[in-house]
């Protein structure tokens, strides 16, 4: 296991250009690109004494819709550990590059809200590659930890299309099934729609400019359409931000928000949330004969949430958040 | 229906510090701020999930799209999402209003439990359209035809470019609110040494209440600012001499040091029956005894735009049936130091009680040891409609630390507001005889 312990945070110009490296024909043979190994490398990046700056988590926070509190939007130590991600994913080891990587399935644990000014480490690494339907996934495990604490943990699994059960470019019968697998399964199935909300065509550049994530395919339709995409796509981690700012008067302190990303969204956009929070019944204790000063609603239990295309239903994303209890096993990863 | 009025509790109230301007919040919004003051509450009583009565509260400077910005900031807490909120709106006064609202609708039965609370922010201010290219933008709306919206096009200049920020100037005077006080300054012959000494003291008393720990269970730490950003414990009545005049030209009285600045920072004080409080085995601070709002004719009349509450004073004492000096505490906003001095002065003049405030004999003097002893505006900052929250809560918990007499320990807020008006406020302790 190679650990190694970053200074500062990774500038993300460079990475970007050795994640879309590979994409040069012959350009793997040179050991900085990625796409010479045949597996995922052991390997971690470690940074210390990482501080949230109060100016960017404001312009993050309006752009995901969070209220600027105390404490850092539940998403936001994924933006402070992105540099690390696109530095794993572009070491030389790798076996392929970056970009044409796509983002399946974050799971965010939260032990207890972080606060802006604290000082944190973040430790990041990848596992594995495990066969999937449609390809090879590894997950990216990010840690980060307040005084020697583990406070907050992502899991973030990325998926290299191709080589998996299912051919690459035809459906195939392991695809259908996955596929089919992927709508029943949908946690948030047959919720009612809560909130519509109009996405215009600059949100990538919007998310890009507080996250850091400028992945061409966000950008513009110009450059998404390069990688095969009808037109630029919101972030995956926004469109899961959006959902949680939505619900982030309901979210327990200690939680694990888990999405699954369906289909991308194709910017400009109007989408719909749905939530498990609409199936209480309306006045449910909080009706407006009970005393004032009762406690409604049910804060305790798990939240299940879906976003979908506002006409056609296109399912975007779907998850589920579920509270924490503290003597539960604090780490996951290894 | 109940019968008679029941007695209104004060449960206790939470702030977060209060920044200077385009600091510590200049990123956070008048939402933002309501939200973390209202969450702080909720977390100090355990209110997560209860629906509240009702929530009033307000900001004196609000965008066009802060529409319903207390319920807004409602749906942004653990409160349960059937609390109903309202906004409110009366300059400086919008905070101590809030709570008056609140209280009345305890006192009559119509709610159990509420909050009052406000939210400002100088740094975040709104910015308007021209007004003039707003004019042609909402008739270029109006026209059908292409030609008849070409010809609203011509009418663009790029002088139109430049925004409408807003002013701190009285719509109908042309004046600041500092000139304003300056005349009065002058009027009632108040020096520059008095105001100094003035504000030393209220930096020294907030920075003695800090450090007893008066304010740990009344102000929660927000975006890394732990206590009130304006406050200078080292104040002193030298250092404030040196500050050059800032109002009322060369030969003023008035500095930056004895005017409160712009500030950034939002309150929120529960309020319910005492029923309500019992039920969850809150412990009453003090209870609200009467509120009164005043204007004046600041216009056309030869009156002080910041003398409102000299006469709001009288008909409160006279509703509540006690004297001026009658108080334990008094809580008099310090918007200006010469804003307090020239009330106080006024309610000691024998002229200005007989003629203006046709008073048989002046209401006199107070012990000015009893003035703002955990502080005032000027050392803590002034975010508009946040300070009546702060001086409640405040007042409230210094009643409940007196001693239980004879008699409830009674304390006076009065707070001066922009447009000639100002609003008053009566709570007592809750040891003591029931009154």
């Amino acid at each position: 296991m190679a650990t190694r312990t970053l200074k500062s945070s990774p500038r993300l110009l460079p990475l970007y250009a050795r994640a879309a490296a590979p994409l040069i024909p012959g350009a793997c043979l040179l050991p900085f690109v990625p796409g010479a190994g045949k597996s995922i490398p052991e390997l971690e990046l470690t940074l210390q004494d990482v501080r949230a700056d109060g100016a960017q988590v404001a312009d993050y926070a309006k752009v995901c819709g969070f209220a600027l509190r105390e404490h850092l939007p539940i998403t936001y130590p994924h933006v402070l550990a992105f540099p690390l991600h696109m530095a794993v994913m572009a070491d030389g080891r790798f076996p392929f590059g970056a970009v044409g990587l796509v983002h399946i399935e974050n799971r965010i644990l939260q032990h207890r809200p972080v606060g802006i000014g604290e000082p944190l480490s973040i430790k990041v690494w990848p596992t594995a590659l495990e066969p999937h339907a449609r390809g090879r996934a590894f997950t990216l495990v990010t840690q980060v930890s307040a005084g020697g604490e583990v406070v907050w943990e992502d899991f973030s699994t990325m998926l290299r299309r191709g080589g998996g059960s299912a051919s690459e470019n035809k459906v195939g019968p392991g695809e259908r099934k996955a596929a089919d697998r992927d709508g029943e399964g949908s946690p948030a199935a047959g919720l009612r729609p809560s909130a519509t909300w109009r996405l215009p065509g600059d949100l990538g550049r919007r998310y890009a400019a507080v996250s850091g994530d400028r992945n061409p395919i966000h950008m513009h339709p110009l450059s998404a359409k390069l990688f095969g995409f009808p037109g630029a796509i919101a972030h995956g981690m926004w469109s899961k931000a959006r959902c949680l700012a939505a619900l982030e008067s309901r979210l327990p302190d200690a939680c694990e928000a888990e999405v699954r990303f369906r289909k991308p969204i194709v910017l400009p956009a109007k989408v719909q949330l749905a939530s498990s929070l609409s199936e209480q019944p309306a006045g449910a204790g909080g009706s407006a004969e009970a005393p004032a000063g009762e406690v409604v609603g049910d804060s305790a239990g798990e939240i299940r949430f879906a976003l979908t295309d506002a006409k056609k239903g296109t399912p975007h994303l779907d998850g589920v958040v579920r509270p924490v209890e503290h003597s539960e096993e604090r780490s996951t990863g290894k | 229906m109940i019968d008679k009025p029941r007695r209104v509790a004060i449960i206790g109230g939470s702030r977060i510090p209060f920044a200077r301007s385009n600091s510590h919040y200049s990123h956070a919004s008048n939402q933002d701020m309501l939200t973390a003051a209202l969450e702080s509450l909720v977390a100090r009583f355990d209110l997560q999930g209860q629906r509240i009565g009702e929530v009033a509260g307000g900001a004196v400077l609000k965008h066009s799209g802060d529409r319903d910005l207390t319920r807004e900031s409602v749906l942004s807490t653990r409160l349960a999402p059937e609390t109903p909120a309202y906004d409110v709106q009366q300059a400086c006064g919008t905070g101590l209003e809030t709570t008056i609202l609140i209280a009345n609708k305890i006192a009559l039965g119509q709610i159990d439990c509420g909050i009052a609370c406000g939210t400002d922010t100088t740094s975040d201010a709104p910015i308007g359209v021209n007004e003039d290219l707003r004019g042609i933008m909402l008739d270029l709306n109006r026209e059908k035809s292409l030609v008849g919206r070409a010809k609203q096009l011509t009418r663009l200049r790029p002088g139109q470019i430049v925004p409408s920020i807003p002013r701190n100037e009285e719509p109908r005077t042309g004046l600041s609110m500092g000139e304003h006080c300056a005349i009065m300054a002058q009027e009632w012959g108040i020096g520059r040494e008095q105001q100094d000494e003035l504000a030393a003291r209220s930096h020294h008393n907030l920075a003695a209440a800090y450090e007893r720990g008066f304010m740990e269970d009344l102000v929660t730490p927000y975006l890394g600012l732990e206590r009130d950003q304006n406050l200078r414990p080292d104040s002193s009545v030298e250092k404030l001499a040196k500050l050059p005049p800032v109002f009322g030209g060369p030969q003023g009285t008035m500095t930056a040091g004895n005017s409160t600045p712009l500030s950034d920072g939002s309150s929120a004080v529960l309020l319910a029956s005492e029923e309500w409080a019992k039920e969850r085995k809150l412990p009453v601070l003090a209870y609200f005894v009467d509120g009164q709002a005043a204007a004046i004719d600041h216009v056309h009349k030869r009156e002080g735009l910041l003398m409102a509450p000299a006469y709001g004073m009288p008909l409160l004492l006279e509703r509540v049936g006690v004297t001026l000096q009658d108080f334990d505490l008094y809580e008099i906003h310090e918007a200006f130091a010469a804003q307090v001095l020239c009330t106080l002065k006024a309610w000691e003049d024998e002229r200005f009680c007989k003629e203006r405030l046709g008073l048989k004999a002046p209401l006199g003097a107070i012990d000015r040891d009893r003035l703002n002893v955990n502080g005032g505006s000027l050392a803590a900052g002034h975010p508009f409609a946040a300070t009546g929250g702060r001086i409640v809560a405040s007042l409230a918990k210094a009643l409940s630390e007196r001693k239980p007499g004879r008699t409830p320990a009674r304390g006076v807020i009065s707070i001066c507001a922009a447009d000639g008006q100002g609003v008053l406020a009566v709570l007592e302790s809750a040891g003591g005889a029931q009154r």
